[in-house]
């Protein structure tokens, strides 16, 4: 066991670098996308781990309500938080170098922006709600009810509303509007191997900065 | 999305792969000492 959680990073390392060389030296570029289309390979695992990290925040959230109010069930929402929005504003700021190349600006508002931002801005909030209340268990039970609101909000802004709008700049989603992938053959592999990668990568992220202030917490209470 | 045909790339394609092998490594090695660190903290405790 102990040797297996030594070489799972190295697998995790291995894995990952072989999605960055499949992505340039394996998978083909796409049609009229001026080359720039092997962003999609991180691009969207980005936002895809984004939209995962919010929805275990608030998946925590709802059993630190109803699982005997443990403070490490909270600590693991507000870090996931944490994690989305870095993933959420890597997301962006791909997305935008995208548009820059295909549409000549970096920020159109198109419907996939906005909607990313608005979310973005929703879980900062959840950020600046912490800070705000002093009380370690009133901050707790105000953040996971935030954050459970989270479970129908980022669905929302991620799948639903983007697809509400009658014109978008952005190409197609992944599955598109007729329930199938439509891209070649080798970009969906590579496309599927980042997605898993990008997926490990966020849990032992996630694992790492619960642990960090599990730490924390014990160090202050041990000088208390 | 419909593939051009062929990896294609050329010398910014090979700079770019470089670029983001050692941004990922560089990310990797950091994580990594992190989690010995903080290993050896979760033992002292």
């Amino acid at each position: 066991m102990e040797s297996l959680k030594k070489i799972l990073p190295w697998l995790l390392w291995l894995w990952l670098a072989l999605v960055i060389l499949g992505a340039f030296l394996y998978a083909p570029a796409a049609v009229g996308f001026k080359g720039s289309s092997r962003i999609l390979f991180f691009h969207v695992p980005m936002a895809w781990v984004s939209f995962l990290a919010f929805l275990t925040a608030g998946v925590q959230s709802l059993r630190y309500l109803y699982a005997g109010r443990e403070r490490r069930l909270d600590r693991s929402a507000a870090a996931a938080v944490e994690l989305g929005l870095a993933f959420g504003v890597l997301a962006t700021v791909t997305g935008a170098l995208w548009a820059k190349v295909m549409w000549g600006a970096y920020w159109n508002w198109d419907p996939r922006q906005t909607s990313i931002l608005v979310a973005l801005l929703f879980y900062a909030a959840y950020l600046a709600l912490r800070a705000a209340v002093e009380d370690g268990e009133t901050r707790a039970r105000l953040a996971s009810v935030y954050a459970v609101l989270g479970l129908v909000v980022a669905p929302f802004l991620y799948f639903v509303m983007p697809r509400m709008a009658e014109f978008t700049l952005h190409p197609e989603p992944v599955i598109n509007a007729a329930a199938k992938v439509d891209m070649d053959g080798k970009m969906v592999q590579v496309l599927m191997a980042s997605l898993a990668g990008f997926t490990a990568l966020f849990y032992w992220m996630h694992n790492l900065s619960c642990r960090i202030q599990d730490v924390a917490d014990r160090k202050t209470r041990s000088q208390r | 999305m419909n593939s051009s045909g062929g990896a294609g790339g050329g010398d910014l394609n090979g700079w770019i792969l470089a670029v983001n092998l050692i941004i990922w490594t560089g990310i990797f090695l950091y994580l990594l000492h992190l989690n010995r660190k903080l290993r050896d903290l979760e033992k002292d405790q």
